[in-house]
């Protein structure tokens, strides 16, 4: 059982790693003020493009500076798109998912066969040697790949841009009120621009994390809709960073027990009281293909908590999140 | 060329796609003077100020600020040649705070890193180095002392503002003094004012006023844009007054007369005095009895209302806004339900009827609020124009419609009706058309289909002079021809000129009735603000006895 338990928090982490980097990269984006629903092909063409690029130079950094770079570049085509051309931002972004989805497809079937060393497991720096041997947790928290850590690192970095400096803050203006924030002379463009390629950036990592750090090997779609739940998550989080790591965690935690549900049987024993009834309910809440709606459940449960909740215009979404902006055309 | 002269600018020219929006305007605004620019909207004046803060670029022309030409390719280009402007609507993000709202853009940066710091653990060499200070700027925030410099703004011109408290907390007279904050942090020398007080109360007007007077003591320069005669009287100093995008000239306030100003906005005379003809009352078209309703909180904003409106007659209601003036305009829309009462039209009790019966009754209806429940902002002037009658038949055998027939009916209503900035009723949008034009086509609208029952709920509020005119003589048209009308508005002046009975509502009951010809304004006053119990109220047929003991 413990063991099973140390397993099952070790996968946390490694799938929450995957959210947390998607997710904060559509948060940037979204809170300036573009949706970017490319997620899930930028993090395709950042985990093949990392991966084909470590099997090649044999170094899993590179891998994962390319896959970054992929994923900006897909991003690069979604402001094009929605900044200059002021196209609509769910088309364009389903559009690159889909895009996305099928360069890597066949592009990729080549390189299923490769492997690579990737990340590896590595104990977190100065105290880690200390607090591994923690019960049940050291292992999962402080055995890790350096880009777990790196996303947590990248979260408080996120977190005090956002909140803490006067780009964040011209972000969150552009995205609240891009007329208001150009009449103070903020350029609603460029940080629109800056916002949806550090998103790109943050999409293509995470795929990189997850062929170079989590799997360690390239599957065409292996990203397996985890780019929705990236969008999902930001929802989740109401648009803020630290509600997001809780967030990244809950749902990586349901990633990680769906993929060992086959495994854990939950069900009572045939002379329990109501047996009959309660255990088909079980087996079905704990079907893999069931199990993978729970964070959209999940996310549908905050949003409608958060509606009840606060006044419409205290909501936490971007307000003019969908909007373009030009100025001559009031 | 004075040598007070500030601001100059020299034949500006601006053209949309089919619209000339400003054709070579030419301004000039001395040093500490408030310059009232006047216009009807939709007369560029908008537009002219856009350029001038960087918004828009013009076609052709030149500005000059204190004789050195600007070349404004951004608001940022204006706010450092120290032009300030406060929008109509107003440039504030609700969930951010004052200072939040008021420092964005200036690149504030942690105090440490600030130049004038006074004692700052970094050396003033690290400090004022270029790259450090730009890096400093985009990657750090710091808040205090600005918070600092805006509170003694604040309190030098008398604002009462908490620095640090949300936009969404403030009402909106605080935040139009938040939106000239913003432009007094940046040390401008001219500040535009885009039509400030259409959001106001006239006690807020006036503190407006107050502080418009104390920052030209300080030595600034003010463009007050504004299409209200009165307040030109009551603030500015001097006036331009623009039409159709022409400077038609300007004059020192005090020797012009309102008259002569209405004339250069509109071009023609303008009639502040209506000639209202007999008309015969017919058979009543409405007979409310014992209305009562809630308002949108679910508080009681009507408590027993009767009314009744003949054919013919027109039933001016007054009142101080939110006396249930709101609710009782969409109860008897049919949009709002009743919670007791009944409403009879044309001798049909329709009491909780669904709106569209209302509409098939004959029923029309011109909201308070245009943008919101007028007219469908991003539909067409076409789609807009036809929203009431697309289903009667007219337009083709349903369930099809036939889109030239509906066009045309659109062109016909924008063409009686002299809705302007219409350059094609299936391209333009309702929502891009001024406030004026809007007005006339959701009147055009309601009016077209002959309705024997009218409800015009602050029809005039912020049009213009010529639209105001327009908007007047046609309800008095359509009481020739036979429509009740219940007008309800906060215009004493137009409830006078128009109303054949007059009624005052407080607190969701009709306090008292009388009409023009025997009405005491002052009586009305004190009726509007609950100020009448004690006086016995005249009671008239068909009317109301509403007065509380």
């Amino acid at each position: 059982m413990v063991s099973f338990i140390a397993g099952l928090l070790d996968a946390t982490v490694q799938a929450a790693t995957v959210l947390l980097l998607a997710g904060m990269g559509e948060l940037i984006s979204e809170r300036a003020g573009v949706l970017n629903l490319g997620v899930e092909g930028m993090m395709l063409v950042g985990a093949l493009g990392g991966f084909i690029t470590t099997v090649l130079t044999g170094s899993h950094w590179l891998g994962f500076g390319v896959g970054i770079l992929l994923g900006m570049v897909l991003a690069l085509v979604h402001a094009f798109l929605c900044i200059t051309l002021k196209s609509n931002q769910v088309i364009s972004g389903v559009m690159l998912t889909l895009l996305g989805t099928g360069l890597t497809t066949f592009f990729g079937s080549g390189w299923v066969e490769e492997s690579i060393s990737g990340f590896p497991q590595i104990t977190f720096p100065l105290v880690g040697q200390y607090l591994v041997g923690i019960p049940v947790i050291g292992e999962a928290l402080f055995r890790s790949t350096a880009t777990d850590y790196l996303a947590l690192g990248l979260l408080v970095v996120v977190w005090y841009f956002l909140y803490h400096s006067n780009l964040g803050l011209e972000m969150i203006a552009v995205g609240e009120d891009p007329e208001m924030a150009d009449t103070m002379g903020v350029s609603v463009f460029r940080l629109r621009y800056l916002a949806v390629l550090i998103g790109g950036g943050f999409a293509g990592a995470a795929g990189a994390h997850l062929s170079l750090a989590f799997s360690q090997l390239w599957v065409p779609g292996m990203t397996a809709g985890r780019g929705w739940i990236a969008v999902a998550l930001v929802i989740f989080a109401q648009w803020r960073p630290r509600r997001m790591l809780v967030g990244a965690y809950l749902f990586g935690l349901l990633d990680a027990l769906r993929i060992r549900s086959q495994s854990i049987s939950l069900t009572l024993g045939p002379d329990a009281p109501l047996a009959g009834v309660i255990n088909p309910i079980v087996e079905f809440l704990m079907t893999p293909q069931i199990m993978g709606t729970y964070p959209y459940l999940a996310t549908i449960i905050v949003l409608v908590y958060a509606v009840i909740r606060t006044k419409s215009d205290q909501l936490a979404v971007p307000s003019a999140l969908l909007q373009s902006y030009s100025r001559e055309t009031d | 060329m004075s040598e007070d002269t500030t601001l100059r600018m020299e034949g500006i020219l601006k053209e949309f796609p089919g619209v000339v929006a400003n054709d070579h305007v030419d301004l000039s605004v001395e040093r500490g003077e408030i310059h009232g620019l006047l216009g009807e909207n939709g007369a560029g004046k908008s537009t002219l100020m856009k350029i001038l803060y960087g918004l828009y670029s013009q076609d052709d022309g030149e500005i000059y600020l204190d004789g050195e030409r600007l070349d404004l390719g951004s608001p940022q280009d204006a706010i450092d040649a120290g032009i300030g402007m406060v929008h109509q609507h107003f440039m504030l993000i609700p969930r951010l705070t004052v200072a939040e709202n008021v420092v964005l853009g200036e690149r504030e940066p942690a105090p440490a890193f600030r130049s004038d710091a006074a004692d700052s653990w970094l050396p003033a060499a690290v400090r004022n180095n270029s790259l450090v200070q730009s890096l400093a700027g985009q990657f750090s925030l710091g808040l205090d002392v600005p918070e600092q410099r805006i509170q003694d703004l604040a309190d030098q011109y008398g604002f009462d503002i908490d620095v640090s408290a949300k936009i969404w907390e403030l009402d909106v007279g605080q935040q139009q003094r938040v939106e000239i904050l913003k432009a007094l942090y940046r040390d401008v020398d001219l500040l535009i004012l885009d039509e400030p007080t259409a959001v106001l109360t006239p006690t807020e007007a006036e503190r407006l006023f107050d502080s418009l007077e104390r920052l030209t003591d300080e030595g600034l320069s003010i463009i007050f844009i504004t299409h209200k005669l009165t307040e030109v009287d009551a603030i500015v100093d001097r006036v331009t007054v623009l039409r159709e995008g022409q400077n038609v000239g300007t004059a020192e306030v005090s020797s012009v007369s309102r008259a002569d100003l209405a004339e250069m906005m509109v071009g023609r005379e303008v009639l502040f005095d209506i000639d209202r003809e007999a008309v015969d009352l017919g058979e009543p078209v409405l007979r409310a009895r014992e209305v009562e309703a809630t308002d949108n909180r679910n508080i009681e904003a009507l408590s027993g209302i009767d009314l009744t409106v003949r054919q013919g007659e027109i039933v001016g209601i007054a009142g101080v806004s939110g006396n249930g003036q709101k609710e009782l305009a969409e109860v008897m829309a049919g949009i709002r339900d009743v919670t007791a009462g009944e409403l009879v039209v044309n001798g049909e009790d329709i009491t909780g009827a669904k709106p569209k019966t209302f509409v098939d009754s004959g029923v029309s209806f011109v909201p308070e609020d245009r943008l919101q429940y007028g007219c469908a902002e991003d539909l067409s002037v076409m789609h807009n124009a036809t929203m009431k009658d697309f289903r009667d038949g007219r337009f083709g055998d349903r369930p099809f419609l036939d889109y030239g027939e509906l066009r045309e009916y659109a062109e016909t209503l924008v063409e009686e009706f002299d809705v302007r900035g219409v350059s094609d009723v299936t391209e333009t949008k309702a929502g891009d058309l001024s406030g004026g034009n809007l007005q006339k086509l959701i009147l055009a609208r309601e009016i077209y289909r002959n309705p024997d029952l009218l409800i015009a709920n602050q029809p005039t509020r912020g049009v213009d002079v010529g639209a105001i005119e327009f908007i007047r003589e046609t309800l008095l048209e359509q009481r020739k021809a036979g429509t009740g009308i219940i007008l309800l508005s906060e215009d004493l002046d137009e409830i006078f000129d128009l109303s054949d009975r007059i009624l005052v509502v407080y607190e969701g009951e009709f306090v008292y009735e009388t009409t023009p010809a025997e009405a005491d304004r002052e009586r009305i006053g004190l009726e509007m603000t609950g100020g009448g119990e004690t006086a016995a109220s005249p009671v008239k047929s068909g009317a109301t006895q509403g007065s509380e003991s």
